[in-house]
């Protein structure tokens, strides 16, 4: 069964540095509401954008709270963390500017396109030469 | 006088401390009003609604208002209609504040030979509004309900788990009901009886804790905020000068910086708010420009800005909020609408000079200070800006800096003139998307360069120094090419998608004198066309010139006079030797400001001096606005001639006669503290 919130950790594990800022430093705990009284516990470090990620329930230096339901549509590029965050769907205690920092991680919404490709088809031809 | 103020055009006073401020009419009063928003606000959302108060039923008059600090004023009343205020029985004090809460102290006195009774009722609404449906009072989506509590009234408004609460209580005994206080008082003969309210505004994170609680600042008292006014004064360099207007203007503008500073998203950085009431809020733009006008000031605006807008920095491509990796950000808002995805603002994008004003400034702000920490800490994102310069940035793929809106109800115009009517040709018409305004191409080539040498000094990179400089002069060459009108010597406002110039005359063109992208030999032609009669409007330079066909004297981007965008433009003067063109509209800026009791606002019409005599209103311009208040301190910076070179200040002071002597002492920097002097000498002539 495909597991969003798995793929996007196993993904910024191997690609951290090219997205996370050199001064990201420090451990985020995501508690993850599973329903049924289940947390799941995903501990990430970072340390000069290198990424590792365990089950840990350990103290960290930011934890932030939310559904798991909520946290794949992040890992999907489905919703976003600080509009979430806005309205009180997910809680942050500690070290928020490092949740900003790793919000970086993030993907784009599924089906995002690369906005240069969609103005240059519109154009194919026309453009004036200068 | 320190006082937040009258707006004059609208009659309301406000208060401010940060992103909370409160509007309310001459009286104190709070109604719903259609043009104005009124009430107190806090984060974008409006926590009391109506705040209306009565004696014996009836409204109250306003004798004076007093602006005592910019987070406090006190209003004197006598109830019943103006007529009858001379034979006033009983009058009121109402001294307000902000800091952290809103604090009201009622006083009643009683002006009678004998005791007598009254009823004195506030009448209390509160619709929990996003700033921008304050106006229409469109209620929000959700549930709001009043609870009658023990000693005080309390409005909750709840959506999922989003919820907001205002409470409201009182010193004295009150009879509470679901729609105010009551107070009946027996006063004696010449007795006076006194009440204290307060409102505070929270937004409830889980467990009902009010996730701001945790943010420093919160809960600043009044104390603490009077000596805080007092040391940022005592940290900027002090004015001493013969031109009353300036030393007015100087102090209003500090202290309106100072009021405008917030702590907001994290308690590690004070923000800058951008303007009162509209913007109340995080701009990436406002914040850098008044981070470079304020650098030789207060230089603590730029780092936290710096700090902010890195913070920030998009990382993914997200067309609901214009998004792309390396860009920097548009604007912040904290209201509801923005957590429900209604809109894009909650974190918005939509700017394409503010990933170039970022390099810019960071290259600044090392000048000034010296503080080569923040430029290491700050290489990733400053190369990811770069980046987003060459890519995302390029949507036509011919190296210019481009834009089109993405978002749903974003902005269809992305450089500083964000109106959707801002970018025309002379003709009037619109061009179509994508557009590359000139300024931007500006920003581009200044934050190439200036990267260069962060390259070279501090990032260890002489190669990608190299590349950099071969890339501005490139684009240099290309720009000077393609955005150059030459029937009308001067340069198209912007390229339009088909590659065609966008021929309009506006102010941009001053941008570009800020940026050094103009060659030596067509600077004088700009000079001459910012100076001109159809640019320059005797106060300032337009947003656009007289004779194009969408000019409007009160036109918002296409007429009116900015003063942030005349202060770029006496800094690019200055660049190219323009002394005395540089200080003419620096004097005409600052003779402006004593229409404004110093305080210059967002912006002022367009009319010419000769018609009108003074700076004519911008009906419903942002006053105090962060990058007004950070103008007259550019203006210093511009007349003192100060630049900092090789770790040193240079000071080359080109003072118009008409100002007399100018001291600025204790200019922070790399250098410790300096001070410049300088003495009118410049005989401007008569236009």
């Amino acid at each position: 069964m495909a597991d969003p919130t798995s793929d996007f950790f196993a993904w910024i594990e191997d690609h951290g540095p090219e997205v996370l800022p050199d001064k990201a430093r420090g451990t985020i705990r995501f508690d993850l509401d599973a329903g049924e009284g289940r947390v799941n516990h995903w501990f990430v470090a970072i340390n000069r954008g290198n990424v590792l990620v365990s089950h840990e329930n350990r103290e960290a230096d930011c934890v932030v709270s939310t559904e798991q339901r909520l946290f794949d549509h992040f890992a999907l590029g489905e919703s976003h963390v600080v509009t979430a965050y806005n309205r009180n769907d997910v809680t942050v205690q500690g070290n928020l500017p490092l949740l900003l920092m790793f919000r970086r991680a993030f993907p784009s919404p599924p089906g995002t396109r690369d906005p240069r490709e969609r103005v240059r088809e519109r154009f194919v031809g026309r453009r004036a030469r200068r | 006088m320190t006082g937040a103020g009258k707006s004059s055009g609208t009659g309301m006073v406000s208060i401010l401390d940060g992103n909370t401020f409160m509007v309310s009419d001459a009286r104190g009063d709070v109604d719903p009003s259609p043009d104005f928003p009124a009430g107190l606000f806090a984060w974008d959302t409006r926590f009391l609604s109506k705040w209306v108060l009565t004696v014996d039923g009836e409204r109250l008059n306003a004798l004076s208002v007093d602006d005592l600090q910019y987070f406090e004023s006190r209003f004197f009343l006598v109830p019943g209609e103006p007529t009858h205020y001379v034979d006033a029985k009983t009058s009121v004090i109402r001294h307000r504040s902000l800091g952290g809460r809103f604090e009201e102290r009622l006083t009643v006195l009683n002006h009678r030979d004998e005791p007598t009774s009254l009823t004195l009722r506030m009448e209390i609404g509160c619709d929990f509004a996003d700033l921008f449906d304050a106006r229409e009072a469109r209620p929000r989506p959700g549930q709001t309900v009043r609870m009658v509590e023990d000693g005080r009234l309390r409005f909750c408004h709840q959506r999922n788990r989003h919820v907001a609460e205002t409470i409201v209580t009182s010193t004295e005994p009150v009879d509470i009901d679901e729609s105010g206080l009551t107070f009946r008082i027996e006063l004696g003969a010449h007795g006076t009886w006194t009440t204290t309210l307060y409102a505070v505004g929270i937004i409830r994170g889980a467990g009902g804790r009010d996730v701001r609680e945790s943010v420093r600042g919160y809960t600043e008292v009044r104390p603490e905020k009077r000596q805080e006014l007092a040391e940022w004064l005592a940290r900027a360099p002090q004015l001493v000068c013969d031109s009353e207007a300036l030393q007015r203007t100087y102090r209003r503008s500090m202290i309106d910086l100072a009021a405008l500073q917030y702590t907001g998203l994290t308690s590690q950085v004070r923000l800058t708010a951008a303007g009162l009431p509209w913007y109340m809020t995080l701009f990436g733009r406002h914040s850098m420009l008044t981070g470079f006008q304020t650098l030789p000031f207060v230089p603590e605006i730029a780092r936290q800005t710096l700090w902010t807008m890195a913070l920030l920095q998009g990382g993914r491509v997200d067309d609901f909020r214009d998004e792309e990796p390396g860009k920097i950000l548009h604007e912040i808002r904290y209201g509801e609408p923005g957590g429900f995805e209604e809109q894009p603002r909650t974190t918005y994008y939509g700017a394409a000079d503010s990933t170039p004003l970022f390099v810019i400034l960071l290259d600044e702000y090392e000048q000034w200070t010296g503080d080569a920490d923040t430029v290491r800490q700050f290489e990733f994102e400053a190369r990811a800006a770069l980046t987003w310069l060459d890519t995302y940035a390029d949507l036509m793929g011919d190296g210019y800096v481009w834009y089109e809106c993405r978002a749903p109800g974003g902005l269809e115009n992305q450089g500083w003139k964000d109106s959707w009517d801002a970018i025309s040709y002379r003709d009037g018409r619109l061009p179509g998307h994508p557009r590359a305004t000139c300024e931007l191409q500006g920003y581009a080539y200044d934050a190439k360069v200036r990267a260069a040498r962060l390259a070279r000094t501090f990032w260890n990179d002489p190669a990608f120094a190299d590349q950099l400089l071969r890339e501005a002069e490139v684009l240099k060459d290309r720009f000077n090419r393609d955005f150059w009108i030459e029937d009308g010597e001067y340069y198209a406002l912007a390229l339009d998608g088909e590659g065609g110039q966008v021929d309009a005359v506006a102010s941009n063109m001053g941008h570009l004198l800020w940026s050094g992208i103009v060659p030596e030999h067509r600077a004088p032609l700009v000079a001459a066309r910012l100076l001109g009669d159809e640019l320059f409007s005797g106060w300032g330079v337009r947003t656009l010139a007289r004779g194009q066909q969408r000019y409007n004297p009160v036109g918002y981007h296409s007429g009116a006079v900015w003063p942030s965008d005349n202060s770029l433009i006496t800094m690019g003067l200055r660049r190219y030797g323009f002394e005395e063109e540089a200080a003419r509209i620096s004097l005409t800026m600052i003779e402006a400001s004593r229409y404004f009791d110093g305080r210059l606002p967002e912006a002022f019409a367009g009319y010419d001096r000769s018609l009108t005599r003074y700076p004519v209103q911008y009906p419903g311009a942002c006053s105090p606005f962060a990058t007004s208040a950070g103008t007259p301190l550019a203006l210093l910076r511009t007349l003192l001639g100060l630049l900092p070179h090789e770790g040193h200040l240079t000071i080359v002071p080109a003072v118009p006669e008409e100002l007399g002597r100018i001291e600025l002492i204790g200019i922070p920097g790399r250098w410790g503290r300096i001070d410049a002097f300088g003495h009118g000498r410049l005989r401007m002539g008569r236009r």
